[in-house]
């Protein structure tokens, strides 16, 4: 298992939780963080960032203004590897 | 400005020891019980932490009659109790204050977290005395201010057991969000959610009635002001936000004439209680409307970037709204915009508009 994938794993389980939905649990890594998709609104969203601050001590909002990075469970994975 | 207080139980909001007193269960304490009333009608919370079986927020919840809008019983330590209030009300460290008899319990709240106010039940007698205490503007939204985080416990705890979407759960309680044009009677709340709102307002700075009746009167302005409700209650006017236009154009809701081009929007503003509801969304897919509807091409908010604002920052980007990046300007702000050619943010059918 490649960093990104184990890192990508993990957010699933984190999304899962904080969503209350466990299907979220098995996402792919093309699925939208916000909106249609996971559904992540600014409350789970801020809470996955302290978790992410937390687990990995990459802080997503102070790196990239635009939270780009919270695109798709993908570019996620891929901003978190790049910085741990 | 504090805006909750934390009280001990044993011998600071009772007169005793819950968990020693035997079927004699202990009075709570006159004095700050009268703190406890005097502060709720302010607009500031209570919450309880405490090393005690949930039991005993019960029973003082019971016989004080008082609502708290967050309990933390327990046998971890006072400062991480705290700090999950914190979490749960959405309220940084320095709008805290704490209350306990016990000098070991100050002492290391004191040290874990600095930015907390520690008192005394003695001090907590004079608190309603000092400024932090005293917040110049009492809106009815104040007053039910600790009946509405009451409630919000509930709602969380009906999320929590929720298997379906977060659409599906506003749909469940019956949210109901409310967008209207703003009115001279709405100003003093506005005001007071210029100076409480800081995870979810794009400004930053304090906006004063005689400012905000100056945008109600003003040209090719309009101030859009939303209400929240469900079936756990209605928490009244929860946000806002003022949308700019310039010269020319056609003409929107509430706008006397729009401009083919670049609509601003000043200021967006929601209460923390709203979050989590849809109603920023719903606020934001608003103005990207209202702005498209009166001909402009392009909706721009200044946000300032800081720490706290993060939600702020999560609901433009779930609206679809960019900065450049590395854009931020000496102001501390950037300039979040999007297209309002193609499609717009969809509004959820429990929203209505102007």
């Amino acid at each position: 298992m490649t960093a990104e994938s184990a890192v990508a794993g993990e957010l699933r389980t984190m999304l899962a939780d904080l969503t209350g939905r466990p299907e979220v649990a098995h996402i792919g890594p093309d699925t939208v963080l916000f909106g249609e998709g996971v559904g992540l609104d600014s409350l789970a969203g801020t809470m996955l960032l302290r978790q992410i601050e937390r687990r990995y001590g990459v802080d997503v909002a102070a790196e990239d203004l635009n939270l780009d990075a919270l695109e798709t469970l993908g570019t996620l994975a891929s901003f978190i590897t790049k910085r741990v | 400005m504090i805006k909750c207080v934390v009280w001990d139980i044993d011998n600071t909001l009772l007169t005793g020891v819950y968990l020693e007193s035997g079927d004699q269960l202990p009075e709570p304490d006159p004095e700050l019980l009268a703190v406890v009333r005097e502060l709720a009608g302010r607009g500031i919370l209570n919450a309880l932490a405490s090393r005690n079986p949930p039991a005993a927020a019960r029973y003082v919840a019971k016989v004080t009659g008082a609502d708290f809008a967050a309990e933390e019983c327990g046998w971890g330590s006072k400062a991480e109790a705290i700090t999950r209030i914190a979490a749960e009300l959405s309220l940084a460290p320095d709008a805290i204050a704490f209350v306990d008899d016990d000098m070991l319990e100050r002492a290391e709240v004191a040290a874990a977290l600095p930015d907390v106010l520690v008192l005394t039940p003695e001090d907590a007698v004079e608190a309603p005395g000092w400024p932090a205490f005293s917040p110049a503007v009492i809106t009815d939204e104040a007053r039910r201010r600790g009946e509405l985080y009451a409630r919000r416990r509930q709602r969380q705890a009906e999320a929590a057991a929720f298997g379906g979407s977060r659409d599906e759960f506003l749909r469940h309680v019956g949210t109901r969000i409310s967008i209207a044009l703003a009115t001279e009677a709405d100003l003093p709340r506005l005001h007071e959610l210029s100076v409480r709102t800081h995870q979810l307002n794009s400004g930053g700075e304090e906006v004063t009635e005689s400012e905000l009746a100056g945008y109600l009167e003003a040209a090719r302005v309009a101030v859009y002001t939303v209400r929240l409700a469900d079936n756990f209650g209605d928490d009244g006017l929860v946000g806002a936000a003022i949308l700019t236009g310039n010269e020319a154009g056609g003409d929107a809701v509430g706008l006397v004439s729009g401009a083919f081009g670049v609509y601003q929007v000043p200021l967006v503003m929601m209460s923390c209680r709203a979050l989590g509801r849809g109603a920023l969304d719903a606020l934001l897919a608003w103005l990207c409307r209202a702005a498209a509807a009166a001909g402009a091409t392009e909706l721009q908010i200044p946000c300032l970037v800081t720490e706290r604002n993060v939600p702020m920052r999560l609901a433009l980007a779930a609206a679809g709204l960019r900065a450049e990046p590395g854009s931020i300007g000496p102001d501390g702000r950037a300039i979040f915009a999007r297209s309002l050619t193609g499609a717009l943010p969809r509004l959820a059918d429990w929203v209505t508009v102007p």
